[in-house]
């Protein structure tokens, strides 16, 4: 009889299974290149399992393979309770398919002579990928030995890396003797751009496109690459996108934009059509996750685009995952990026992951100075285990403790949120209608029109209600908390469990709830059904033969018997079909017609 | 911020409207605006105006309070005029309760605040409440709120000064320049009843002089003789003594609360240790709060000269207006203790009678500073509104007369004052159709109905005689029940019919559609005391009520019938919907397994019958004879065998029933929601409410896609900002497979059908009485006016006509109400049948 826990912020969560999906999909070479570059190593290695963690640190230093089965012999064996011992192994088999996956894990297979018996037996020994192994090793010591310094651009750009990160640690002398002239760069600047500056920066940018999102009348709009990225990646659509995608009836999920373009067919969106973008379900649904997967996911669609556009891959990712690990508040050179990141860089501006102002020499292009902000630092950090620096940003949206929610709703509908950021009061106004605004409060009604409203703009009843419960006053979830325990030990005390098990754990007043999801079956009481109408029976004993037979197996959706006609699902047709001319291939004529 | 209070003195016009804005759960004050300016033009389109009116208001806003500084940001535009960021919090807003709006005087309060009971105490004196649900209040300052506040005895620094104590933002100073001139003026003015003749009294000699001269109120003076000059009224001065305090009735023992001037009474409250306790969080408020209110008291004792003058029996209510209309609102005190002209009744309340804590504080508010202030005291149904009367006039102790709205309640209200009360039963007299007695003795009570006592049309001798008396003699004190209902003709020609010092209006719902509930405060007096519906049921004073709306599908066939029809038969259509009628039996029986008993409404009495014709109920509407009602509704209260009776809307008030446990609306009048309110309180008043997990249970059929859904929203209005919560069901899960379920074959409801479709438009209507202008006559034997000829028009088709789409005799069920009186009654079994046979 525990509590009931909400189960919030899964959504991080979710990002990291998508972008571990894209990671595992690329093809070995890929991924060869990628292991090259330790920062890279080590932003893969944070977002793996921890079980796979375990594995990569236990063999990261063994020169030698070593035999599968001792994989096993590392994971302490549970009791034999089925279910347990069950997810345990379930979990070493995730853990290792990802390794695998991401070519991390080698299979060597060799033919070993039994030590006692002579035997030769096959035996499967497991090794780290070499490349990963030493590009890690070095992420993790700061160095790679035996290669000279200052050797390639890459290796530099590793090495300011490194410096970056013994900076952090020991800000000793080692720092300034290994510095060249681009530190010296980054020393002058490095006192006019501060920690708080480069948040407020970032915060601002990034608001801005979720303002756009939500509709609110903003000054500047976000740059065509942000928005052509938004209608790309199917969190917004122009007008004439919703147009064709209700005539085609298509999902949202499955529906892509089809004359974007890198397809070519016709040309790009003007910026100007690209400001009448609307937000679609998938948007709104994006809007309720925390910052951080809301980057993931944008960054992942850029990954996506940037493929379509010719862009390297391994360049796009290390670029990412690079930023992961620099230091927020330090300047970074350019000279460093290759060319395709240096294209990147521009757009990484646009979403507020860097800092790059511009120089005052224009013409000393290779000795301008990036940086990074705390979106792109935090990247790859673990946000739902530690008070890492997204929730921190995200504290810094809203103004107040991330785990404190500022929603009261009413069974009046009335809707009071304590917020002073106007973001959240945007997304609020997409299905809330909005009263009066106080300095830390603003009040609101949910009526039939504010909720249509959103449900048309294709956000569903569901997004709602999460959104509402999610963000629930603790006074709401206090008293709800109350109630339940409270039936629950009413209905326990006289003994009926049976109702006790359906008790609720309620924490908006099931009436709003039921009336929200209400106004949804409103809007789509039409079913429909694709299938085949079948008329003009020569005879009944047809008619009732082949009704009775499509009865059976389930598959009418309207019958009249009177006027000799039904109505088969698609998927039934055929079967029916095949019947009927089992039994009609004695009987004259078949007068079957298909039709939709 | 100077130029803000030059420019309020416009903006009061909103807040002082008084035609009907007290009556609104949501209006803002742009639909008042918009209304008022409707009104004046009334020719504009409404759009274009709304559209200007918009701009205007905006900018309105905009150098009322903004300050220059004020930057809108991304949002602002979604809250147009509305958008008060720019109101600095206080540093420590966090520990203040509420915030106030600064164009329409709306107060927002968290209930979850540690300062909520004493802010909840003080609101209810000076705002009238809108919404009161589990988190956050709403309240509103109105001006009819803040006379109600002045009546009690509280001053405009000390509201103006603890609203600041309370608020998270400053008071705007739009909102301080408002509560100033609403309550300047008010209390300075005073109407007394002495020697049955009316004067208007006032401390301020000028303010009389003033009265005097206007153009109104000066010609309606009454020149006692001596005085010849207008101006030198000074011969007309009286001295008033002091105010002091007294006891509330003979509530004995810790309970009794207004005890002397400078006591705990007066507006914060009664019952010391509950309160000390429940503020102790943040005793320094606390004190400041009690000390301000205290002051308040204290100031009202020092009233020393007062200056009077006199006006007629007749003019009264003219005079009362225009003191309205010119913002000297006038109160209406009695000084009981003092009238020693009058002769005491000898009235008590029995030592075991208990007095709530929310009676007591509704009472404490009517005797606040040793005198009777006339003024409604809102109750929800079953909460002791009887009590409170009962209680009121032993405090007076003077002659009593109790108004209330039909026979039936008479008789509950005599019986109840002999229940919690020492006076003799020849002391209360029942004036009614039937019964025309009268007191012995000097004092005593009356009780009688609206309708008797504003009888214009000639009368029986007997009652002509009572009336005579009613009228010819001085009443200490008049309880007006149920004063929602009573339209203000009626009210007019009661209230000036029988002299009477004080007055107290009760009522659940002070809410009309109509709009003339504003009436009831010059001609009762302001809200003293309005009770939170949700506090009291969560105490287990009332019932706690699960409430659902049921949404009932209309069968093709009469959705069809239903879309072609007009509107009046539509209702027809909407209230026989099968479903409908199929969802009624099922929860009829699914409550009566349970061991509930249920009451099933219905306004339109074709319906009611039909429905409990077929289902074999009892059902009560306005042709039921009186006897056969009694007879019905002790079977309902004592017999096992009826759990269920059906009543047209003579059951929405007055019909004590604490046995129901469950309540099915099938029909309602449109979008009421004091109906609605009304129908709640039958069951608030279950006398199983105190049984671990009890819950009454109140369903409202609608047929889905209908008007009736457009109204069903309406009429829940009122409860729900009560906190009630309607949940929807569009299932009810078994209800295909109940056993004998009615119209379950497409024949029977096309049966059913053919027969709505024949019914004229008349058999749709509403039952006329009880309710609106036409109360007046009223009475047990009132018929069901028909019109025998009238042309109608129903369209069928010929095989229709002559039968051939299954129209057939039937003989459906038989009426229960007979088999229930033959049960108990063999004479009238034995009438019946002879009747038969003929």
């Amino acid at each position: 009889m525990s509590a009931p826990i909400q189960s919030s912020s899964t959504s991080s969560d979710l990002f990291k299974s998508t972008i571990n999906e894209y990671l595992d999909n690329l093809p070995e070479a890929v991924h060869s290149q990628l292991y090259r570059s330790p920062e890279t190593c080590l932003a893969i290695f944070r977002l793996l399992p921890s079980l796979a963690k375990f594995y990569i640190m236990t063999l990261l230093f063994q020169e030698t393979a070593i035999p599968y089965a001792d994989l096993n012999r590392w994971i302490k064996p549970q009791k034999a309770t089925g279910h347990h011992r069950n997810a345990n192994k379930i979990y070493q088999n995730e853990s290792i398919k990802r390794l695998k996956a991401l070519n991390l894990l080698k299979e060597i297979r060799k033919k070993v002579k039994h030590p006692t018996t002579g035997k030769l037996t096959t035996i499967v020994f497991v090794q780290l990928n070499p490349i990963f192994r030493q590009s890690f090793r070095d992420a993790l010591t700061g160095f790679r030995d035996g290669i000279p310094r200052d050797q390639s651009e890459k290796i530099a750009e590793t090495i300011e890396e490194a410096e970056a990160e013994s900076e952090k640690t020991l800000e000793t002398s080692s720092v300034s003797s290994s510095s060249g002239p681009s530190l010296e760069n980054l020393f002058a600047t490095k006192f006019k751009i501060t920690v708080g500056f480069l948040d407020s920066y970032c915060l601002a940018k990034w608001e801005n496109i979720l303002h756009f999102m939500v509709g609110s009348k903003i000054k500047h709009y976000p740059s065509i690459g942000v928005l052509t990225l938004l209608r790309y990646s199917g969190l917004m659509e122009l007008p004439s996108d919703r147009r064709h995608r209700q005539s085609v009836d298509a999902d949202e999920d499955n529906f892509v934009v089809d004359d974007h373009y890198i397809d070519g067919e016709r040309g790009p969106p003007s910026g100007e059509e690209l400001k009448s973008l609307l937000i679609t379900k998938n948007g709104f649904q994006f809007l309720l996750q925390d910052i951080n997967s809301q980057i993931w996911t944008l960054l992942l669609q850029y990954l996506k685009m940037s493929e379509k556009l010719m862009m390297n891959p391994v360049d796009v990712l290390n670029f990412i995952f690079m930023l992961g690990s620099l230091e927020l508040g330090e300047g970074y050179p350019i000279k460093v990026l290759s060319d395709t990141q240096l294209i990147m860089l521009e757009d990484l501006v646009d979403y507020g992951l860097i800092f790059y102002p511009k120089s005052e020499n224009s013409e000393d292009t290779k000795g301008r100075i990036f940086y990074p902000t705390r979106l792109a630092t935090s990247l790859t950090s673990e946000s739902t285990k530690f008070k890492t620096a997204s929730t921190v940003l995200n504290e810094q949206i809203s103004n107040t403790d991330s785990n404190q929610g500022k929603i009261i709703i009413e069974t009046n509908f009335k809707i009071y949120c304590y917020t002073t950021s106007p973001l959240q009061i945007a997304i609020l106004n997409l299905f809330v209608h909005l009263k009066i605004r106080f300095a830390n409060m603003v009040t609101g009604i949910v009526t039939r029109e504010s909720v249509r409203g959103a449900l048309i703009n294709g956000i569903t009843a569901d997004q709602i209600i999460t959104y509402l419960e999610s963000h629930a006053h603790p006074g709401m979830v206090k008293k709800a908390e109350e109630k339940y325990a409270k039936k629950m030990e009413f209905e326990t005390s006289i003994g009926n469990s049976y109702t006790a098990d359906q008790i609720k754990y309620e924490v908006l007043p099931p009436t709003v709830v039921d009336q929200i999801k209400l106004w949804q079956l409103e809007l789509d009481r039409i079913q429909t059904f694709k299938g085949y109408l079948y008329k003009d029976f020569a005879n009944d004993f047809e008619f009732e033969k082949l009704l009775s037979y499509g009865e059976e197996i389930g598959v009418i959706v309207w019958r009249d018997k009177i006027h000799r006609k039904f109505f088969v699902t698609s998927d039934g047709n055929a079967q029916l079909i095949e019947y009927a001319n089992r039994i009609l291939r004695k009987s004259a004529s078949r007068s079957v017609t298909p039709s939709t | 911020m100077s130029n803000s209070i030059d420019v309020s003195p416009k903006d009061d016009d909103y807040f002082s409207s008084d035609d009907g804005s007290t009556d609104d759960t949501a209006d803002s004050h742009l639909d008042l605006l918009g209304k008022r300016v409707r009104n004046k033009k009334g020719v504009k389109h409404k759009d274009a105006l709304e559209a200007e009116e918009m701009e205007k208001a905006e900018q309105k806003a905009m150098e009322m309070d903004r300050p220059a500084e004020f930057v809108p940001d991304s949002v602002s535009r979604i809250f147009g005029y509305s958008d008060f960021s720019f109101l600095k919090l206080k540093p420590d807003h966090a520990s203040r309760p509420l915030w106030i709006n600064p164009v329409d005087g709306r107060i927002y309060l968290e209930s979850f605040s540690p300062l909520f009971e004493q802010a909840q105490d003080f609101l209810i004196t000076i705002a009238e409440p809108v919404s009161r649900p589990s988190f956050i209040h709403e309240y509103r300052i109105t001006t009819h709120s803040l006379y109600a506040a002045v009546s009690v005895g509280l001053e405009t620094d000390d509201i103006i000064s603890v609203l600041n104590r309370l608020s998270k933002v400053p008071v705007a100073p739009s909102v301080v320049e408002f509560i100033k001139q609403a309550t300047h003026s008010y209390g300075k003015v005073k109407l007394v009843l002495k020697h049955n003749h009316y004067f208007v009294e006032s401390s301020q000699a000028d303010i009389l002089r003033m009265l005097l001269h206007d153009e109104v109120i000066g010609k309606l003076r009454v020149h006692t003789g001596d005085s010849n000059d207008a101006d030198s009224n000074d011969d007309e001065l009286e001295r008033v003594s002091p105010a002091s305090g007294l006891a509330i009735g003979a509530i004995s023992g810790p309970a009794n609360s207004a005890s002397g001037p400078s006591g705990p009474s007066g507006p914060s409250g009664p019952s010391g240790p509950a309160k000390s306790s429940a503020s102790a969080p943040d005793p320094t408020v606390e004190d400041i709060y009690e000390s301000v209110i205290g002051e308040g008291d204290d100031g009202e004792g020092d009233l020393d000269t007062v200056h009077a003058f006199q006006i007629s029996t007749a003019s009264v209510e003219i005079v009362k207006k225009r003191c309205q209309e010119i913002d000297y609102p006038m109160l209406e005190e009695y000084d009981f203790r003092n009238d020693l002209r009058n002769p005491n009744l000898e009235i008590d309340l029995k030592p075991s009678t208990q007095i709530r804590p929310y009676q007591e504080k509704s009472l404490s508010k009517m005797f606040g500073n040793g005198r009777a202030r006339s003024g409604i005291i809102v109750l929800p149904c079953g909460a002791g509104k009887t009590l409170v009367g009962i209680t009121a006039a032993c405090t007076i102790r003077k002659s009593a007369i109790i108004l209330c709205t039909s026979s039936v309640s008479v008789m509950q209200w005599k019986q109840q004052f002999l229940q919690w009360c020492t006076i003799q039963p020849n002391q209360v007299a029942v004036f009614t159709s039937e019964s025309k007695e009268m007191f012995t003795g000097d004092a005593g009570l009356v009780v009688s109905t609206y309708s008797m006592v504003a009888n214009t049309r000639n009368r029986s001798h007997d009652s002509q005689k009572v009336m005579d008396f009613i009228t010819s003699r001085e009443w200490g004190f008049i309880i007006l029940d149920e004063v929602h209902v009573v339209p203000a003709a009626m009210f007019r020609r009661v209230v000036t019919t029988i002299a009477a010092h004080a007055k107290l209006g009760l009522t659940a719902t002070l809410v009309r559609e109509d709009e003339k509930i504003s009436d009831l405060n010059f001609l009762i007096g302001p809200k003293l005391y309005e009770a939170n519906w949700m506090e009291l049921s969560q105490k287990g004073h009332i019932a706690n009520v699960q409430c659902a709306e049921v949404w009932c599908p209309m069968t093709s066939e009469f959705y069809q019938e239903y879309l072609r029809e007009n509107s009046r038969k539509r209702m027809l259509l909407y209230i026989m919907n099968p479903t409908k009628f199929q969802a009624c039996q099922f929860l009829i029986q699914y409550h009566e397994n349970r061991g509930d008993k249920i009451i099933v409404f219905a306004d339109n009495v074709y319906a009611l019958q039909e429905y409990a014709l077929k289902l074999g109920k009892p059902f009560i509407y306005g042709s039921t004879p009186q006897q056969e009602r009694m007879n019905i509704l002790q079977n309902f209260q004592y017999n096992d065998k009826v759990n269920t009776i059906f009543l047209s809307k003579v059951g929405d008030t007055s019909i004590d029933l604490p046995e129901a446990t469950c309540l099915i609306q099938i029909s309602s009048h449109y979008g009421s929601r004091r109906q609605e309110a009304q129908r709640l309180g039958r069951i608030l008043r279950a006398k199983r409410r105190n049984d671990e997990g009890f819950n009454a249970f109140f369903y409202s059929l609608v047929s889905k896609d209908t008007q009736e859904m457009y109204y069903s929203t309406k009429r829940q209005a009122f409860l729900v900002d009560q906190g009630y919560a309607f949940k929807i069901i569009t299932h009810l899960h078994g209800m295909e497979n109940l056993p004998n379920l009615a119209y379950s074959t497409p024949k029977e409801r096309r049966e059913l059908l053919q027969e709505v479709l024949l019914k004229n438009e008349e058999a749709a209507g509403v039952e006329l009485g009880e309710d609106s202008e036409n109360f007046i006559g009223h009475g047990v034997s009132k018929r069901l006016k028909t019109t025998v000829s009238r042309a109608t028009k129903n369209q069928s088709s010929l095989s229709g006509l002559a039968g051939g789409e299954d129209m057939a005799y039937v003989e459906y069920s038989r009426n229960k109400n007979k088999e229930l009186s033959g049960a108990h009654h063999p004479f009238f079994q034995k009438n019946y049948y002879k009747k038969k046979k003929k």
